[in-house]
């Protein structure tokens, strides 16, 4: 595989180079090299061949990210694990993947899992060279909210992350260098940490992670100022939380900029640049069943907006994106539909959910090819320029601080705890223009705090809702729904 | 004015941007301790306490908070 050979060789040309900057420490790429090392032959003496994927508990330590890799030299996936979400919601994870073994360096204890222990007092030999890669081997299974309740696993192969790599690499635009210093502020349950790992990973570029319980916005301006970051990933909200400060920032030596997970505004990210006028700055789009970043839009002094939102750009080489109506035909240029895509990107399909599979997927005559398209349930339309643009969700999804939730899945938990009572989640627009959770019940004002406790052991804190109102009854519209625009409109005013 | 009378004039502010009074203010008090008290309410807790004092942060002043010592000091440098 051809960025497991990149790395191998990354790894071992830099040694005395800095791999990561964790918790307000250095590590080497020697340091990270002999973590690898000793966690694949943990993995070689315990885990079977046959054994493909291995839960990864997140602990956003050296070891947790040497854990990836020594998983992908044996031709291995990891599952990560957030330590910090509800365990049941961890051991459906387990259960659904059927993983029988766990790397997790504060030791816990997992339902029918085996932790792998590395040997700490031996000193094991350097081996970071990659086993071969069969055409089907998984590298990741991320899991993401589910409408029913549970959440859905979403496998990427190898090969996905390759095409990805190449995609990204293909003209020579985003090229790093072993003197970047490149910020990882993701959880590992997010792709987004997918590349803000990676590329520095493969250009022997030194990583800046953000620790978990630290305000993301103000650790990351003090990376910024007291390391000097050249390559930034973010999700939209952390300009939106630094807005007030913008005039204080200073940072000149960044050179790339990327933002992705949600609806990027023109005004605002016109300010931003000011902040870092030397960057490149790219707004990308995707889900994560086509791994990562799908397309990309390179910002400039005359943006292409619809409604104030970037321009989502164009397909990434070896993309095909088409405009579809609710039948899978192709609608015309410019017309609004839902955008489907297909490529060398796209997963297998989701993990062991044939209903969910049949749902998402299908074949398609494209230019002459059968090609297997993902419907993403974004609604988009195609600009003359080839550029394209994004107008919102065609479901119940939203995305919080980056991560995609299915309302349905607040809702269900919320239910369990609030029998006989109508209630419905909401996404709104903060004043700071972020988007927050709102758990509207339709009944006289109760004391919530039984119901927020439950979903607290069930759902990860981005799903548990940051406000809940009461309303006597809901507003419904012409066909008898309720009307999720009208609450919108009603709670948008009133959130600070 | 003294740390504990900052302290006193704070405590309403987290009451109200988290929605819940189960947490001890002091000193030592971090976003480990405090339920709820993440990235979000952090913004809105910041943004009520300049109301309160009639202040102003620097962001320099924001990145170098880690407790609510931290916190205070900071409120005492900006009023005095």
């Amino acid at each position: 595989m051809e960025f497991l050979a990149r790395m191998h060789e990354s790894l071992q040309n830099h040694f005395d180079k800095n791999a990561f900057y964790i918790d307000e420490k250095f590590y080497s790429y020697a340091d990270f090299a002999i973590e690898i090392s000793k966690i694949r032959q943990a993995i070689a003496l315990s885990v079977h061949d046959s054994e493909k994927i291995v839960g990864l508990i997140a602990n956003d330590d050296l070891y947790t990210y040497a854990s990836i890799i020594a998983l992908w030299l044996e031709a291995k996936a990891y599952v990560p694990i957030n330590p910090s979400h509800p365990i049941e919601r961890n051991e459906e994870i387990i259960e659904a993947t059927e993983i029988k073994y766990i790397l997790d360096s504060a030791k816990g204890q997992y339902k029918n899992c085996q932790l792998l222990n590395h040997t700490y007092q031996e000193t094991v030999p350097i081996n970071i060279k990659p086993k071969p890669i069969e055409k089907n081997d998984l590298a990741y299974i991320l899991f993401t909210s589910g409408s029913t309740g549970a959440p859905k696993g979403v496998p990427i192969s190898f090969s996905n992350l390759n095409a990805f790599i190449s995609a990204i690499n293909f003209d020579g635009d985003f090229k790093l260098k072993p003197s970047d210093r490149c910020l990882q502020m993701f959880e590992l349950t997010f792709d987004f940490s997918v590349v803000s790992y990676l590329f520095p990973l493969l250009s022997g570029a030194c990583i800046y992670t953000v620790p978990r319980n630290a305000i993301k916005y103000f650790y990351i301006y003090k990376l910024l100022q007291n390391h000097k970051l050249t390559v930034l990933s973010l999700v939209p909200s952390i300009i939106h939380y630094l807005r007030p400060y913008f005039s204080e920032i200073k940072a000149p030596q960044v050179r790339y900029c990327s933002f992705g997970g949600g609806a990027l505004y023109r005004d605002i990210t016109y300010e931003w640049v000011k902040c870092i006028p030397n960057s490149k700055v790219y707004n990308y789009c995707g889900p994560t069943e086509n791994t990562i970043y799908s397309s990309g839009y390179t910002i400039n002094e005359s943006c292409k907006t619809h409604n104030d939102i970037i321009s989502i750009g164009k397909p990434l080489p070896e993309i095909t994106y088409i405009i579809i109506d609710e039948n899978n035909a192709e609608l015309p240029l410019g017309e609004i539909g839902e955008l489907a895509i297909a490529g060398p990107q796209l997963t297998p399909g989701y993990w062991k959910n044939d209903e969910k599979n049949k749902a998402t997927f299908f074949e398609k005559k494209h230019q002459g090819q059968i090609l297997r398209f993902y419907k993403s349930g974004d609604l988009c339309f195609k600009d003359t320029d080839e550029n394209y643009m994004y107008i919102g969700r065609v479901d119940f999804q939203v995305k919080i601080r980056g991560y995609r939730i299915e309302l349905s899945e607040v809702e269900f938990h919320a239910k369990k705890m609030a029998q006989n009572t109508d209630l419905i989640a909401i996404d709104i627009l903060n004043k700071l223009e972020n988007t927050e959770l709102v758990l509207v019940i339709a009944s006289e004002p109760f004391d919530t705090s039984e119901i927020l406790t439950y979903m607290k052991s069930k759902l990860p804190d981005y799903m548990i809702p940051a406000h809940i109102k009461f309303l006597k009854e809901f507003p419904h519209n012409a066909n008898g729904k309720i009307d999720r625009n009208t609450l919108r409109m009603l709670f948008n005013q009133e959130i600070p | 004015m003294e740390n504990q009378e900052i302290l006193e004039k704070i405590k309403p502010v987290f009451t109200e941007a988290l929605g819940h009074e189960n947490f001890e203010l002091n000193e030592s008090s971090s976003t480990s301790d405090i339920d709820g008290w993440d990235s979000l309410s952090h913004m809105i807790i910041i943004g009520e306490i300049e109301k309160v004092f009639n202040i102003k942060f620097k962001l320099f002043d924001l990145m170098t908070m880690h407790n609510v010592g931290d916190l205070i000091k900071s409120i005492q440098k900006n009023i005095s």
